[in-house]
């Protein structure tokens, strides 16, 4: 994982599989980095995303509600169209918003 | 008319390993990308299930998978764990229903499998270990939609 603050926004850049084993790797360290930015707004990067599962699903909600709480926005981006659907079957964007973003490292 | 079985410690690090080796098992049939995707996450799917759930995230617990296919590339792919069992399978099977949220999970899981699966089904009770059973109709890469 990769990330940068431009501003007030927060840019997590994940690749490879985002897996069960991926994510515990990566939680604190995301974690960690939100606490201490306090970002009005992350986005996370999934363009080079190979795999994504429940567990990664989990991650990103969980990331909603710690934002959320903060009062600051989730952005999801890149994601591709297999990685799209599961995201759509869990209801994800019915809290989280969607784009896609040029904003590279 | 081919089949196999994998065993391997309850591991975190194993659940790749088994999707990508099932994966590489089912080659032969030809599988289109999307086809690909979506085995790989069922076995994600169900190996994590067995270790965060069955196991308790404990790591020398056994799981086992067996996996079949036909000549008409029919897949069935059994996922079994000796681990704690579900007591309520309808409501584990409910969208969104975790009992480990602070563990961050989704609650997602059945969900997932039931719908890349063509049939999917769970034989488990409390404390008798789960089974989880996984059958897809392969159509190969003639019929994939993958962009």
């Amino acid at each position: 994982m990769k990330h940068q603050m431009i501003g007030n926004t927060l840019y997590f850049y994940f690749f490879g599989d985002f897996d069960n084993l991926a994510v515990q790797n990566l939680k604190e360290i995301c974690i960690d980095l939100i606490d201490q930015w306090q970002p009005a707004v992350v986005k996370m990067d999934f363009e080079e995303v190979s795999f994504i599962d429940s567990t990664g699903i989990g991650f990103v909600l969980a990331r909603y509600k710690q934002l959320s709480k903060m009062g600051s926005k989730l952005v999801i981006c890149n994601l591709s169209r297999t990685n799209q659907t599961l995201f759509h079957m869990s209801g994800v964007f019915q809290i989280i918003s969607y784009e896609r973003n040029g904003v590279k490292i | 008319m081919n089949e196999m079985k994998m065993r391997f410690l309850s591991r975190v690090e194993n659940e790749p390993f088994a999707r990508t080796s099932i994966v590489a098992f089912l080659m032969p049939l030809n599988p289109g990308m999307e086809e690909v995707m979506e085995i790989k996450t069922m076995i994600a799917e169900a190996v994590t299930n067995a270790i965060i759930h069955g196991y308790d995230g404990k790591d020398d617990g056994w799981v086992e998978i067996h996996v079949r296919y036909e000549a008409d590339h029919m897949i069935d792919i059994v996922v079994k764990d000796e681990g704690c069992g579900i007591e309520d399978i309808s409501l584990a099977m409910q969208p969104l229903y975790t009992t480990k949220a602070h563990l961050e999970r989704s609650g997602m899981g059945m969900t997932i499998m039931s719908t890349f699966a063509d049939d999917f089904h769970v034989v488990s009770s409390a404390g008798k270990g789960c089974v989880v059973h996984l059958r897809k109709q392969l159509h190969g890469q003639t019929t994939s939609t993958h962009q």
